[in-house]
This record gives structure tokens, C-alpha cells and sequence, in this order.
């Protein structure tokens, strides 16, 4: 008996080598987050990693989930013991709120031959438009509706200026409060479908954002 | 069954728990455990037995979007929402469900666009389909 449980516990102990023995690259994380300041034209983040294997590792390729994000490495073998990163670049552009883009590693490891790098980037909204969707229905009172916004403080906007694509409705906006505003928009009448995209931009020119007014038919769409 | 042995086994089974924990602690962040599934998450059978008018949303990028959708699917995404989000709700009606789906089950990009459409566009009814793009086209065979 007891030379048996011996074998066996040479066996677990050879597995649980081997195990360890497959180790290669292991990375510090695979998944970041980032809070690029408003404003800021990228957001950067390193994914830093560690060869812990006895091979070396040969990076085949590395590939990025869209257009909008890039990611360099420094080289392309790692040798044992060997750390190094692969810098993921999110280039901001007109995106807003929560970003996530992946970059796909392979490499020739065997025991995990591709990893998924996840960078989750939080771009702030400068101006923030609660709802950014009003509607009535066709059988509604044309009653004016509001739409709060709250502007970034770096963004420095003492007022907004609002503007229709559509002279079916009217808007009025006045302040609310420290960096907030608020707006009202009222169709002339809810008698027929119609759409309008509002244009709500601050007073110094920063970027504008939108929102969209309709008088809504239940079963026909606007055009 | 002998103590003795006994006492063996579990000695055993306790020494092949020790590298079986050390490896789930060493390589935690590789393992991929299913997450449950989210409240507002609907099945592609239950998708296609919803009654009422439904709205399908795509959230995945442009060109994955171009290569092949679900049958009147519009496009929704991050990158391009200004331009993208007044088209979708120029088509919708109140009495519309919107279901957005986007390429795996992993994907954030649905729940983030159901997200923004509920607590940005303050719409209601709004789903993402499990499993996305992929299990439309398993059910599809």
C-alpha cells in the first residue's frame, strides 16, 4: 500500500511540475481601465507581461478590435525571465462615455496561444444631455418638454446656443444652476409625424452635442 | 475499505488540491467563468417570439456590420453615435421592443448601447440578445 500511495504521489508531483513547467507569458492584467481627461486626443494604456516559462516566446501577431486603437510592442521574441509591454493607444476622435476595445495577442505559446487585452477607456462628456430624446405622440397636448444639461467644468460654458434642424419646433434655454442649463423644446402641433435634430453647442465654441425632438404617429415612422 | 487507506486517499486528494488551488490563484485572470446571465438579456428564441413591432440593433463596428446583420437591423455604436443614434430614433415608435445585439457573448458593446439608450434616450423595452450575433446565426441553421 504504502508504495503504492508513494507512486501515486510521484505522479501528482510530476503533474504539478509540469504544470508549472508550462507556465510562459503571464501578464500583469489583461484588462484596463482609463479616464482620459476631457479634451484629451488619446487615451494610452500598458499591458505590461513576464515570460515565466523556460521557452522562448515569439509574439505572431497582435491585432486590434477597430480602427480607432493601435498597439506597438517592443519586440517580437521574449526570452525566459524577459518582461516587457504592448502599449494599446485609443485614439479618442468624437467618442464619448465607455470605450472598450480589445487587442488580440498569439503568440507560439503553447499553453495559451492567444490572449484578449481589454482597454476600457471612460471619455467624459463635456456636455452631458438628459434625455437626449423627447417626444409626443400624435394625440399628446404640444406641450413645451425639457431637456437638462450638465457641462463639464473644464469646458468654462456660461450659455448654450440651441438650434433646429426643423422650424416645426421652438426652443428656449436658461440656466439651472452652476454649469447646468436647461432647455425647453414645444412643437407647434402634434398633429402630423415630424423629426428634428436639436444642435445644443456652448458659448466658446467647444464641440457640439445632440439630441433629437419627434411628434411621433404610434404606427408610422418619420422619414 | 481499510482506515488506513482511506486516511491515504484523502491525504492524496488533499496534496492534488494544493497545485489545483495554486493554479486557479496564479492564473485567475486567464480562466473564463461564465457569467450569469444579465436581467435584461433576452434568448434568440424568445427574441423571435416577442409579439408587438421590434427594432434590432446592431452594436458591432461598421464593417462587421456590412458583412452581415440580422434582416433590418440598423447600426448603433459607440464610435459613430451622434450620427447613428437620431436614424434610430427617427424609425422608432413607442410601442416598438429594441433589442441590441452585439458579436459574443463577452461583448460589452450591447449592454453599453442598451445602457445609453435607456438612460440617455430615456427609452424603455430595450434588450440585449445573448449570445449576439453568432447565436442568431447558430439558430439559423
Amino acid at each position: 500500500m504504502k508504495i503504492k500511495s508513494l507512486e501515486l504521489l510521484v505522479i501528482l508531483s510530476v503533474l504539478a511540475l509540469a504544470d508549472t513547467c508550462r507556465a510562459g507569458l503571464q501578464w500583469e492584467q489583461t484588462q484596463i481601465e482609463l479616464h482620459p481627461a476631457p479634451g484629451a486626443a488619446t487615451a494610452v494604456g500598458s499591458f505590461k507581461y513576464k515570460n515565466t516559462g523556460s521557452n522562448v516566446i515569439h509574439f505572431k501577431s497582435i491585432t486590434t478590435s477597430c480602427g480607432c486603437t493601435t498597439a506597438a510592442r517592443k519586440k517580437d521574441d521574449v526570452a525566459p525571465g524577459e518582461t516587457g509591454e504592448i502599449t494599446a493607444t485609443f485614439k479618442v476622435g468624437a467618442s464619448t462615455g465607455v470605450q472598450q476595445k480589445t487587442v488580440r495577442v498569439e503568440t507560439d505559446d503553447a499553453a495559451t496561444p492567444v490572449t484578449i487585452l481589454a482597454l476600457r477607456a471612460v471619455i467624459p462628456q463635456m456636455l452631458e444631455l438628459r434625455p437626449s430624446f423627447v417626444y409626443w405622440e400624435n394625440s399628446e397636448p404640444a406641450k413645451p418638454k425639457t431637456i437638462m444639461v450638465k457641462a463639464a467644468k473644464e469646458l468654462r460654458a456660461t450659455s448654450l446656443k440651441v438650434s433646429s434642424s426643423s422650424n416645426e419646433f421652438v426652443t428656449s434655454v436658461s440656466s439651472a444652476g452652476q454649469n447646468e442649463f436647461k432647455i425647453e423644446v414645444q412643437p407647434h402641433d402634434t398633429s402630423h409625424p415630424v423629426s428634428a435634430v436639436l444642435t445644443v453647442q456652448p458659448d466658446n465654441g467647444g464641440k457640439p452635442v445632440y439630441a433629437t425632438a419627434r411628434v411621433v404617429n404610434p404606427t408610422i415612422s418619420a422619414q | 475499505m481499510p482506515r488506513g487507506l482511506v486516511r491515504e486517499i484523502l491525504l492524496l486528494l488533499c496534496l492534488a488540491l494544493l497545485p489545483a488551488l495554486g493554479q486557479a490563484v496564479y492564473f485567475r485572470d486567464r480562466i473564463s467563468w461564465r457569467q450569469p446571465a444579465k436581467q435584461d438579456e433576452i434568448t434568440v428564441s424568445q427574441a423571435r417570439n416577442l409579439t408587438g413591432p421590434v427594432m434590432w440593433l446592431d452594436a458591432r463596428p461598421e464593417e462587421e456590420f456590412a458583412a452581415g446583420h440580422i434582416p433590418g437591423a440598423k447600426l448603433l455604436n459607440a464610435e459613430h453615435w451622434d450620427n447613428l443614434l437620431p436614424q434610430v430614433l427617427n424609425a422608432w415608435t413607442p410601442d416598438q421592443k429594441l433589442i441590441v445585439y452585439c458579436s459574443k457573448q463577452s461583448c460589452d458593446a450591447s449592454h453599453e448601447v442598451a445602457r445609453r439608450l435607456r438612460e440617455e434616450a430615456n427609452l424603455k423595452n430595450v434588450f440585449v440578445l445573448a449570445g449576439g450575433w453568432e447565436a442568431w446565426q447558430e439558430s439559423a441553421k
